[in-house]
């Protein structure tokens, strides 16, 4: 009723908004939607090593990758990496975003920029920073071992370990302040409600703060899961020249092997799995709300 | 239910002390109000009772059970807010049974008992929808529903009604306070609303800044206040500036001589007077109190008129009179006769600020 008789307004600002999302649109389909078109064309092209790229349609690409062993299992290694960092920034993420979200301390401003302190220094000259405290001279292993706690320096460089510390590092920010702004918008007195009815806070935590959060745990989940699975500085300076993930797949095929039709046969996958987890993630979840 | 008994309870923050000593008994199936201009510690002492705020000092009992030191989920108390804080992501039915679930209920226990909290809120029927199809009304009488599912052992609310359009604020309180005797519930109601807290009360506390200025029943506040402020906050009073010089004789700063009960108060004092104690026209003249003013403004509104009369360049009164249709409305300028009794007057010492 108000909509209808808004109409005529409605129509106008709906014309200026249509304006409005010109620019936005273009780009997204210039900038986003060509490139992957133009990749999954080549994807389908072969590679004859003397003439690089040949005009062809083919699935062999697509039949290479998942036929060779090696390549499913970076694909296995990218996905479980991802799935360990993105559960553990949940899990470290979830009570720090509540902290903050409910804070009523003069200095939390000043928590949430410590919070996103973080991404002000680029992900290679962090995982440069971690390099250096996980080498087997490094910070932590000298510390250890000065301590008397480990007598032969820890093998943590070039490891998962590594990459999944390194990753967490990386996108604990975006999953603690996207958490933290739907933490905010949950009515304190739900949650004392809650209380008051005889609720322990762990039973309010599940009964309500968690399904009331959801939106957050949901966006935040799939938007780090995604940065991880597409992580590349992470691994390839913390990970070494054998712990292969998929985004340095990628940019190997492409730049070292000048196999483009692979490389974006290799692209579209890495695409595909991340939009398919990402859509199984937000299912279970959801699920698991009710 | 249960009586709650509050003992010298305080609340500081840092420097500042937000309630400071108050002492209350409730009695078993009473229902308190208490009341106050914001900011003068009432909510903060209900979320003491609730265990959300622990107090610096002093002490809560419910009943015989010592809980000052509990959290608020063995409290067994019953709480209302004024957002409702109904789970929006549950149905009704949900809403009311989660108190159950969480006292670990049989199944079976539990469905009686929602059917029959909702039925005391007359929303039979619709245990099935969500809190964001409901009005106002309809959310704030699950929110109840939901407080006396557990049955608690006391009924804490929150200034329930003031989200609350003015019609349906005046449905619900007399709902509410019709359900409280009923069942028999001990409840602590806090509010700003004096008309809400004469309505529903069975007895009243005043607080101001933190302290209780008295404990009583509706009368006991309108006839006998114990200070100024409590004189002022609970009905309306016109305030006359004087001098009490001798027992029961009073100068008012504009020089009139005034007879007033001879009571403990000398020097300086203010004299608060009741604007529908005060009698204007001839028969003034019989009264302890009479003089000629003028008057300066008439509101008209509907059923009571309010006018206002210049007794001298300093002293102005209010005189309330019922607008019978008969009665003689005066205009502004008109030289009036007006008058009060002794009685009428209330005095007390002047307040240094």
């Amino acid at each position: 009723m108000a909509i209808a008789r808004d109409r005529p307004a409605g129509e106008q600002g709906s014309f200026t908004a249509a304006g409005l999302l010109v620019p936005a649109t273009l780009f997204v389909a210039i900038g986003l939607l060509v490139p992957i078109a133009i990749l999954l064309r080549y994807s389908l092209n072969a590679f004859e090593p003397g003439k690089l790229m040949v005009d062809a349609f083919t699935i062999a690409n697509y039949v290479k990758f998942f036929t060779d062993p090696f390549y499913l299992q970076v694909l296995w290694r990218t996905i479980r990496v991802s799935v360990a960092c993105t559960a553990a920034c949940l899990i470290f993420g979830f009570p720090l975003a509540y902290v903050l979200a409910r804070t009523r301390s003069p200095y939390k401003n000043l928590l949430v920029m410590l919070v996103v302190l973080p991404l002000f220094v680029g992900n290679a000259v962090r995982a440069a920073g971690w390099m250096v405290a996980f080498g087997s001279k490094g910070f932590v292993n000298s510390t250890l071992m000065g301590m008397g706690m480990i007598s032969t320096p820890l093998e943590i460089m070039y490891t998962e370990t590594a990459v999944v510390i390194g990753i967490i590092a990386v996108n604990l920010p975006f999953m603690v302040l996207t958490l933290q702004s739907v933490i905010e918008g949950i009515d304190r007195n739900v949650e004392e409600a809650a209380f008051s009815l005889g609720a322990p806070p762990m039973a309010m935590a599940r009964r309500v703060l968690f399904p009331l959060a959801l939106p957050g745990i949901l966006a935040g989940v799939i938007l780090t899961f995604i940065l991880a699975m597409n992580a590349y500085a992470t691994p390839v300076l913390l990970g070494g020249p054998k712990f292969q993930t998929m985004g340095p797949l990628v940019f190997s095929t492409f730049a070292q092997q000048n196999n483009w039709p692979f490389g974006a046969a290799v692209s579209f996958v890495l695409m595909t799995a991340t939009l398919v987890l990402t859509l199984l993630s937000s299912l279970l979840i959801r699920r698991s709300a009710r | 239910m249960a009586s709650l008994t509050l003992d010298r309870l305080t609340k500081r923050y840092g420097d500042t002390t937000v309630v400071r000593d108050v002492s209350l008994d409730v009695r078993d199936g009473e229902f308190l109000v208490l009341l106050g201009p914001s900011g003068c510690g009432k909510t903060t002492t209900l979320r003491m009772i609730a265990g959300f705020v622990p107090p610096s000092e002093g002490s809560i009992r419910i009943g015989e059970r010592p809980v000052t030191d509990l959290p608020p989920w063995k409290r067994n108390a019953g709480l209302v807010f004024q957002s409702y804080a109904l789970f929006p992501h549950m149905t009704v039915a949900e809403n009311v049974a989660f108190g159950l679930e969480m006292r670990k209920a049989e199944k079976a226990e539990i469905e009686p008992r929602v059917r029959e909290a909702l039925r005391l809120v007359r929303l039979d029927g619709y245990g099935d929808r969500y809190p964001r199809q409901l009005s106002g009304g309809q959310q704030q009488r699950v929110a109840l529903a939901r407080a006396l599912a557990i049955r608690p052992d006391v009924l804490l609310l929150d200034e329930p009604l003031s989200n609350l359009d003015a019609k349906l604020r005046l449905e619900v309180r007399l709902e509410i306070r019709a359900l409280q005797q009923q069942l028999g519930l001990t409840t602590v109601m806090v509010t700003h609303d004096q008309e809400e807290a004469l309505t529903m009360a069975d007895r009243l506390v005043v607080m101001s800044d933190g302290e209780v200025r008295q404990i009583g029943s509706q009368a006991d506040l309108y006839e006998t206040p114990t200070d100024l402020f409590v004189a002022n906050f609970v009905g309306r009073s016109t305030m006359i500036a004087g001098t009490i010089y001798a027992p029961g004789a009073f100068r008012s700063e504009g020089g009139l001589e005034l007879t007033c009960p001879p009571g403990p108060v000398t020097g300086l004092a203010t004299m608060s007077l009741r604007p529908e104690r005060l009698t204007i026209g001839p028969d003034a003249a019989r009264l302890d109190n009479h003089m000629r003013g003028s008057v300066a403004f008439v509101s008209y509104l509907g059923g009571l008129l309010d006018v206002h009369v210049r007794l001298n360049d300093r002293d102005q009164v209010v005189v309330q009179i019922p607008n019978r249709g008969d009665v003689f409305v005066p205009a502004i300028g008109d030289q009036v006769e007006v008058g009060w009794p002794a009685a009428a007057c209330l005095v007390f010492p002047r307040e240094t600020n």
